[in-house]
């Protein structure tokens, strides 16, 4: 009762988190995708092209890209306008300009289950199978399974000017051209220098760095300092991280969204049987 | 200040409406459809299925299948489990057995033009070729539908093919009732006799509900203080678009959404369609209706 009251109260006063139903603006643009997919790493990237006069950290970074659905309210109406915010949410209709981040789910898996270990959510001895089936039913996070959330975005908005989609192992291969498109996108006018400036200040080494000066900033504050929130930085580490069995039933599941996507099966036969079947056509073709 | 005061003041008491912010319950069925699309319809269909021994009237619909957009986040909290839920909103992943119906864009328009008088979100001098426009880029009275290809892309792409989904378009309601009235008993596991499904199509004719607004359409939450000289249950018939719409207009549409269209079953007349993928057949491809 006094629990409830005093929510209450904080809710008037504007000191909570409005989750999802926080005011959106039509300027405004979103940094999304599925959780463990590379969003801090490209709000990294992102500050440091926008803010070359001060260095992204971990301290700073919730200010120079705010998380939409972590700020209270109060804190939210003061962002200056236009603002560009992080998000994880599966298809908003409201957000009009969104940058949306996608990575193989293979390694995605893999990483939330680290990320999970950190935050103390399971415990050492809970297996990554087991981990696994609940990624593919959507039960890790309340923003979708990785296939939802995923197909969300593409079959919505895939052919908007107003969305451009990357993915995180090109982001890994050729930072520095997929910030330059970023940055067009944004329409912001950039030097390569400033780009050379921004990837090497937003390395997966700064950021490790960073990450160990500032333990108690949102992102890792009261989880496991023995395990890293900057983990390998790596593409296709699912390869030795994950079971054949983990791995043929995320295939399963998503397999045709993971084919459109790029990203190669192990196990092209299971395809066909595939719980999301996303047309290519519609992918391809259908914009507002 | 005073509004935000009032708003906050609606949250703490419950009388709030619930819209998305509505706790999902693990029971619970959502009837999902873009706004105009025959979600009424179905709603009465499905009220009457499963009431039979009380017909389903514009008194007792919210309390049989409430509005999560039109009632109070505590009204639904009093709502009994199992609940099945009326909602227009485009994807929401916690919902966990959805039936969605979809109905031709180029008919939705039509109905959503007469139905934005009625609310009185334009005057009866504005275009309908202006909005076609509006309906098309998302520029609507409200963005919390999305656009008519926005929802049903959401819908039917991104949780269509997994368990505890079953699509419907009106077209095939209104071609063959009984017929998708079995696969909606079905999909709530009920016996559906002949005589059942007969009662159940009949007290949710279009003639009986137009009947009935006339009387209740006046205390009917989605009707009350709207124009009532421009009904809530229309002309509910499918291809109106075809003597309708100007050939400019039924463009516009078909290169927005052809490809939503003909993956839904919608023959286009402005353009080549793309070929309908095959693997997506059974779940786009409604029921026995294979062409």
């Amino acid at each position: 009762m006094i629990q409830r009251l005093i929510n209450t109260t904080k809710r008037v006063l504007g000191h909570t988190s409005q989750g999802r139903h926080f005011e959106v603006f039509d300027d405004d643009t979103f940094i999304v995708s599925f959780p463990k997919s590379g969003n801090t790493w490209t709000r990294f990237l992102i500050a440091n092209l926008l803010h070359p006069e001060e260095p992204a950290n971990f301290g700073n970074i919730d200010r120079l890209i705010p998380e939409s659905e972590e700020l209270t309210k109060n804190q939210l109406a003061r962002v200056p306008r236009p603002r560009i915010m992080k998000s994880h949410e599966y298809f908003d209709a409201r957000f009009r300009k969104v940058i949306y981040i996608v990575r193989d789910p293979r390694d995605v898996a893999v990483s939330q289950f680290h990320f999970f270990r950190k935050r103390r959510r399971i415990a050492d001895d809970y297996s990554i199978e087991q981990f696994v089936t609940r990624f593919v039913a959507g039960e890790t996070c309340d923003y979708s399974s990785w296939g939802g959330n995923v197909a969300s975005w593409l079959v919505t908005r895939q052919n908007s000017p107003n969305f451009l989609l990357l993915r995180y192992e090109d982001m890994a291969a050729r930072t520095a051209a997929e910030l330059t498109r970023v940055a067009s996108f944004l329409g912001l006018g950039v030097t390569p220098e400033l780009v050379a400036q921004a990837v090497e200040r937003s390395s997966a080494d700064q950021m490790r760095k960073l990450e160990g000066a500032n333990a108690t900033a949102t992102v890792t504050k009261n989880s496991r300092q023995d395990v890293p929130f900057v983990r390998t930085a790596k593409a296709g580490g699912w390869r030795t991280g994950l079971p054949e069995s983990a791995v043929q039933r995320l295939e399963t599941a998503w397999g045709p969204l993971m084919v459109y996507l790029g990203y190669e099966l192990m196990f092209p036969e299971k395809v066909a049987t595939s719980d999301l079947p996303v047309p290519e056509t519609l992918l391809n073709g259908s914009s507002r | 200040m005073m509004y935000s005061v009032k708003r906050l003041l609606k949250n703490a008491l419950g009388l709030d409406i619930a819209g998305r912010t509505l706790a999902v319950r693990p029971d619970d069925t959502f009837l999902v459809s873009y706004p105009r699309s025959g979600n009424t319809w179905t709603r009465f269909l499905i009220a009457n299925l499963l009431h039979p021994q009380e017909p389903v009237t514009f008194d007792n619909i919210e309390r049989l299948i409430p509005d999560a957009e039109a009632q109070s986040s505590r009204y639904l909290r009093g709502v009994p489990s199992p609940r099945i839920i009326k909602s227009h909103s485009y994807f929401d992943p916690r919902y966990p057995r959805v039936i969605y119906v979809v109905r031709d864009p180029r008919d939705v328009v039509l109905s959503y033009y007469d139905f934005s008088r009625k609310y009185r979100h334009f005057e009866d001098s504005y275009p309908l070729e202006s909005y076609i426009g509006d309906f098309v880029n998302g520029r609507l009275n409200s963005t919390d539908w999305g656009t008519w290809g926005e929802n049903v892309a959401s819908w039917v792409f991104a949780r269509g093919a997994r368990p505890g989904f079953l699509l419907l378009r009106y077209e095939d309601l209104k071609a063959g009732p009984a017929q998708e009235l079995t696969k909606l008993a079905n999909f709530f596991g009920i016996a559906a006799t002949p005589e059942l499904l007969q009662a159940a199509c009949d007290r949710s004719s279009a003639d009986r509900m137009r009947e009935m607004e006339k009387t209740q359409g006046k205390d009917w939450v989605s009707t009350k203080n709207k124009r009532d000289d421009i009904p809530f249950i229309r002309a509910a018939v499918a291809g109106g678009w075809k003597s309708k719409l100007r050939q400019e207009s039924v463009e516009e549409i078909e290169a927005a959404w052809g490809n939503i269209m003909t993956q839904l079953g919608y023959e286009l007349v402005t353009r080549q369609a793309e070929p309908v993928d095959t693997q997506l057949a059974g779940v786009t491809t409604p029921g026995d209706r294979r062409e």
